[in-house]
Parts: structure tokens; sequence; C-alpha cells
């Protein structure tokens, strides 16, 4: 069965097309939601497809194995909220007359493209083309976070896109390096680009080349995902950015970055060894999480401060992953949280935006009683980030914790060590805004169909969060156990 | 392999390869922000010499193709954007840099010598032609990424993103003698696009803060 994984890609791409000629907005609206419908429902078959019968895959183009599926799933489903989200919050910036008819129908188009070319990325087969896609993805958000055209906004779009080629560009040198070493093997064709190819011929691949080609595509793509020290341009880009567009770069963008990692690791293992990768990921997943732990106390922006925890969450699927063994399960488990959580606190958070035209965490307590829709966001969001159980980043961070206290407990104390600090520092920040007592100044109050579509949005995330704490549908099982072999991890999870 | 013996046509691409790291010392050495972009168009065509030169000698045609592009995208378009650009603007030199003249040559010296120290590993993997073309595509883009980190000016940032550009394509026909079909027509498509991103941004940037002097912008920071 081939149309969930079609569907999926192709129903970005094709509304935002036509949102070239549809100049109504009423149309725009319900042609939205019908995306967003599509884009959660196919991921979820798409998973139910792969996990019974096997990688789907389409000509030479598109082939989605359980790790692409995974990851289809973790951007299908906050692409189709984010998308809901979107219409309730740059409609409520139209009806307010910041952003004109011409601009709200150039924000959809370059939105949709944007999600389009990320849920590509995940499902092609050839190497190179995923970083075409992801280099679309890169310039399609370039021009999406300087959307407002602020002067916050243009420098941080301008950072965004000077730092962002670097590493892209960094990428496709390694991407280069990988094909002039299996070309090698292979000859000169385009299956010396397909990974599921290369998955095959990876242990005669050459060791010192793989390796350099490693590192360059863990530091460009890295420098996509935010890892430290790539990430300054990460809380400037979500602190300016239009809140649906921030909480799509989190919870999206920083996801397919870690897939194209993912995918070159698997390789690179092959040739050298799991060794060397899991010391660099592991390396990069500490400096990550330690920087981002600390500086989540300093942080007066809240829309920054979700920047920060992005990357600490990052990180921690990083360490995961480097870890191997379960704590790949730990890794997988931890994106797919993190991204429902994140896009959560951000469409709480683009409300409080909207009401109060200031984005001060010190000014803005009492959310719970003043805003409870963003309240309630906000603070159960905060709480699954901050890893509290049941929920699903408490399960990977145990996961994680207890795989590094088997094989290097060192590890494990350091791991421990800052996600308490972690724990701390984000919990306090946003008990600051839910609780307390609400201010005398007024925010404005928000049209209904802005609060109808981002309560919807919200309520679908943080549904699927408690779904996820409480039960584990039996495909994610299954994928999950798809996907370990890969690692050459084996073990029980749940 | 036609005519040409194998050690011509390797002197030949390593000519051109030379060349084109020449180029990258000129746009180091340059103030001029116009004649920063002349130098980018020239090491565009050495490019597609190049490329021209490696399709002939194996007899892969669409590295043709890709000369062709070379030609049309980044020795033309992009400099004329580029160009526009600048006309725009109100400075035609880059006065202050974060490092001077002397200093970035020397630097640019060091890094030259770093890429063939990284890939001297790997070099024996290449083909036979074009077995020196890899190192030198490195030193391209470590080059273009000092350009973009000592320069404050948009447009010279620009600059050095499309001489990384550059070597990425040298590291892609000489080295591998051309990435898929598909593959380098998708990667000019991505670059001619942000070429396109870059000229409105920088076009934002004036209007706003009323220069395209990076530096201004540092409100964003812990």
């Amino acid at each position: 069965m081939i149309w969930p994984i079609i569907l999926l890609i192709a129903t970005p791409f094709l509304i935002g097309v036509s949102g070239l000629v549809v100049r109504n907005r009423q149309t725009l609206d319900v042609l939205h939601c019908v995306q967003a419908g599509i884009m959660v429902v196919s991921s979820i078959l798409l998973i139910d497809e792969v996990s019974v019968s096997g990688p789907v895959s389409f000509f030479y183009f598109l082939h989605a194995d359980a790790i692409s599926a995974w990851f289809d799933l973790v951007i299908g489903i906050v692409a189709g909220t984010g998308t809901l989200y979107a219409v309730g919050y740059v409609g409520e910036q139209y009806d307010r007359g910041h952003v004109s008819l011409k601009r709200f129908r150039q924000f959809f188009l370059l939105f949709d493209l944007y999600l389009g070319v990320m849920l590509l990325a995940v499902n092609v087969e050839n190497l190179g083309i995923m970083w075409i896609a992801i280099e679309g993805a890169t310039l399609s958000a370039a021009l999406l976070i300087g959307f407002e055209r602020s002067k916050g906004a243009l420098e941080a779009g301008w950072k965004f896109v000077i730092l962002s080629s670097v590493g892209i560009a960094l990428a496709l040198f390694g991407t280069i390096l990988v094909y002039y070493t299996s070309e090698q093997l292979l000859g000169i064709t385009e299956e010396a680009l397909h990974w599921a190819t290369l998955y095959e011929v990876g242990d005669q691949l050459d060791p010192s080349a793989m390796k350099i080609a490693f590192i360059c595509i863990l530091v460009g793509y890295g420098t996509k995902a935010g890892l430290v020290p790539m990430h300054t341009w990460l809380p400037d880009a979500h602190g300016e950015a239009p809140t649906p567009v921030s909480a799509m770069l989190s919870a999206n963008m920083l996801t397919m970055a870690i897939y194209a990692i993912l995918r070159f690791k698997i390789l690179t293992d092959q040739s050298v060894g799991t060794e060397f990768t899991g010391t660099l990921l592991l390396g990069f997943g500490f400096f990550s999480v330690g920087l981002s732990a600390i500086v989540l106390l300093l942080q007066e922006d809240f829309k920054r401060l979700l920047a920060f925890s992005s990357i600490e969450h990052i990180g921690i699927a990083l360490i995961g992953f480097g870890l191997g063994g379960l704590g790949v399960f730990g890794g997988l488990w931890h994106l797919l949280n993190h991204a429902l959580a994140k896009s959560a606190a951000f469409y709480g958070a683009g409300l409080v935006l909207i009401t109060h035209e200031h984005k001060f965490i010190a000014r803005v307590p009492g959310l719970l009683r003043k805003h409870p829709a963003a309240g309630v966001a906000l603070f159960v969001a905060g709480l699954v980030l901050a890893g509290m159980p049941p929920f699903g980043l408490f399960v990977s961070e145990i996961t994680i914790a207890v795989n590094a206290m088997a094989t290097a407990p060192m590890i494990a104390y350091g791991f421990l060590g800052v996600l308490t600090v972690a724990f701390a520092t984000l919990l306090f920040q946003i008990l600051r805004m839910v609780l307390g007592v609400p201010m005398e100044t007024h925010g404005s109050t928000v049209g209904v169909r802005c609060r109808a579509f981002s309560t919807a949005a919200i309520a679908v995330n943080l549904g699927a969060l408690i779904f996820l704490g409480l039960h584990v549908p039996d495909g994610l099982h299954n994928l999950i156990g798809a996907i370990l072999p890969f690692f050459h991890a084996e073990g029980e999870y749940f | 392999m036609p005519n040409l013996p194998i050690n011509i046509g390797s002197y030949l691409v390593n000519l051109c390869s030379a060349l084109l790291l020449l180029t990258c010392f000129a746009i180091v050495a340059q103030r001029r922000l116009m004649a920063c972009v002349d130098l980018f168009a020239l090491q565009s065509v050495f490019l597609a010499v190049t490329a021209t030169l490696v399709a002939y000698l194996t007899g892969i045609h669409h590295i043709y193709l890709a000369a062709v592009l070379t030609i049309a995208i980044k020795a033309m378009i992009l400099p004329r954007i580029l160009k526009k650009i600048v006309r725009q603007l109100n400075v035609q030199r880059e006065v202050s840099m974060y490092v001077n003249i002397p200093t970035g040559l020397l630097i640019c010296g060091a890094l030259v010598i770093l890429a063939f120290f990284i890939t001297e590993p790997i070099v024996h993997l290449g083909f036979l032609l074009t077995q020196d073309s890899l190192a030198i595509a490195l030193a391209i883009v470590l080059i273009g990424f000092f350009i973009m980190v000592s320069r404050l000016k948009a447009v010279t940032q620009v600059i050095g993103f499309l001489v990384i550009e550059n070597g990425l394509f040298l590291a892609a026909t000489a080295a591998a003698y051309g990435m898929p079909l598909i593959v380098e027509l998708g990667i000019f498509f991505d670059v001619l696009v942000a070429g396109l991103i870059v000229g409105i941004y920088t076009h934002q940037i004036q209007e706003a803060f009323g220069s395209v002097d990076t530096s201004r912008m540092k409100a964003l920071k812990e």
C-alpha cells in the first residue's frame, strides 16, 4: 500500500502551490484543515504499513524503512497540529491588520513547502537528494524566520542563513566524500548514493574516508540540529520567528537533522565500528545538555527559554544514540515525545505572545488563571519537558540512564547530574509563568477563531502525550523492534 | 579516454584547480566589493573549464551540462544580482575587517596546508586523473569559511558562501567525477534560490538598519 507515504509528502506541496491561485482566506483555512488531517492520519497509517509489511518504496525515489516511518510519525503529527495552529495564529495577525492578505498567502506557501521538504528529506532514498531537501528546508525556514521583518527578525534570519549555509555546505562535502568512497566499490552510478545499497556494502568502505565524512556530516547537519557549539542561531531564530514557525523549527527541523546524522552514523558504524561515532555523539550531546541546562536559568524571554530547552533535549537524544544498545530506543522515544511536548509549549507561548505582545517571563505570571488554554499547554508541556512521570520523556531518560549505568557508570552520573540541573531550571521558569496571581496589565483577548484552532492543536498534542505515556501502541513497538538491529542493539524495551 | 595521455590530462585539471585556488587568495586580498564579485565570476569560469576538461577526459557527458549551468548561474546570473545589490548600497569598499589582509593571506596559506594534511590518507582512493583536486577543493571550502567569518559586509559574506559552493562543486566534479545528474541539478537550484534569498535579505537589512554592516546586528544575545 503506497498511498499513505505519497499523500503525506504530496499534500503540503499541492496545498501550498494551490495557495498561489486561491485568493480567498476562508478557502485557504479549509484547505489547511484538510492538510492537517491528512498529515496526521497518513503518518499513522504509514506506521501500520511499515511495521506490518516492511519498507515501502516508490520507484527509485522514495524508500521508507522503519527509521523513516518513525521520523515520518514525529514530523507528520506535529506538522499537522502545527498547520492547524498556524491557521489560527497567522489568521489572528491578519484579523488584527498586522499582515496583509498577500503576506498571509505568502506565509502559507512557504510554510507548506517547508513541511513538504522536511517530509521528503526523511523518505528519499538518495543521500544527495536528502541534502537538497534539507537545504530546501533551510531556505524556506530562512524566509519564515524573517517573516515579521522587524530588526530582531532580520538579525535572526541572517544569522540563520549564514550559519546554516556553512553547516549545510560541510554536510554536502561529507556527502561527496561518501560518494567518492562508495563509487570505488559500486562504480559511477546513482546507486552509490542510495542508503539501502550503501548499507549492503558498508563494511567494505574505506574507514579513514568514512571518518572524515562523518565528522563533516555531524558538524554540518549538527549545525541544523542546534548542537552546542554550533547552536548560536537557534535561540535567536526560535525567539524571533512567528510562533508556529518556532514550533516547527524545534519539533521538526531539529528532528530531521538528527535523522540525517543517524543515517550516516549507521553507515559509518559498518565501516569503522560504533565506538568512533558513539564517542562523538556523546561529546556533542553532553556539551548541548550541559550548556543549555545552565543557560535556561538566565532566560528572561519565554520563547528563548523553550529554544534552549530544545537544545537540551536534542542533546539527551544524542547521548542515547551515542550510547547505543537500548539507548537508541531511548533516543527515538525521546525525539517523539519531545516534538509533541515542545510544539505544545510553543503553541501556548504563542497565545501569550499574541495577548501580551511581549516575551518577558517575569511579566506573565498567573497564566493558568488568566489564559487557561495557554496556561495548561505550558504547564503540562513543562512537566513533560522536565521529565516527570508518567510521560514519555521520563521513560526515555530513565532508559538512557539505566543503559549508561550498565555500560559506563561515569557517563550515567554525569547524565543524571545535568538532567537534575535542567529539570530544576526549566520547571522553575515554567512555574513562574503559569502559577501566581495575574498582573493587572490587561492583555488583549484572542479572537474566537484563533482560540478554537490553537485549543484544538494543543489538545491533540497533549492528548497524544498522555496516550503515549500510558500505553504503547503495537505499531510503535514493532517499529522499534525493526529499528534496533540497524544499531546492533537488542534487549527488552517497555 | 580520448587522445590526451593521462598525465597531461591530469596536469591540466590540476592547473585549473590551482587557478581556482589562486582566485580565492585574490578575493581575500581584495577590499573593493565590485572587484570581489568579478573575481568570483572569474573563479566560476575556471570551475566550468575544469568541469569541461573532466567531462572531455572521462567521457561522462552530464558533466558538460554542469559546466554550462556553472557559467550561466555562477558566472552570469549571481554576479549580476550581487552587483545590483552593491550598486544599491552606499559602500563600495570594505574598510574595516576582523582580520587585516596580510594576516588573512597567511591564515589562508595555513588552511591550504591543513587541507592537504586532512585529505592525505584518502586521496589514494580517488581516480588517477584528478587525485590532487580533492585537497584543493577542501582548501577552497576552508578559505570560503574564512572569508565568511572575517568580513563584516553582508555581500562579502555571501561571496564567501559562494566560494564554498565552488569548492564543493570542484570536489564533486574533479574528485568524484560528478554527482548523479539529478543531485547536481538540485544543488544548482538550491544555490540559485539561496542567492535570491540572500539578495532579499540584504535589501531588507539595508532598509531596516541603514547599512549592510552585519556587525551592527548584535541585539540578540544571552
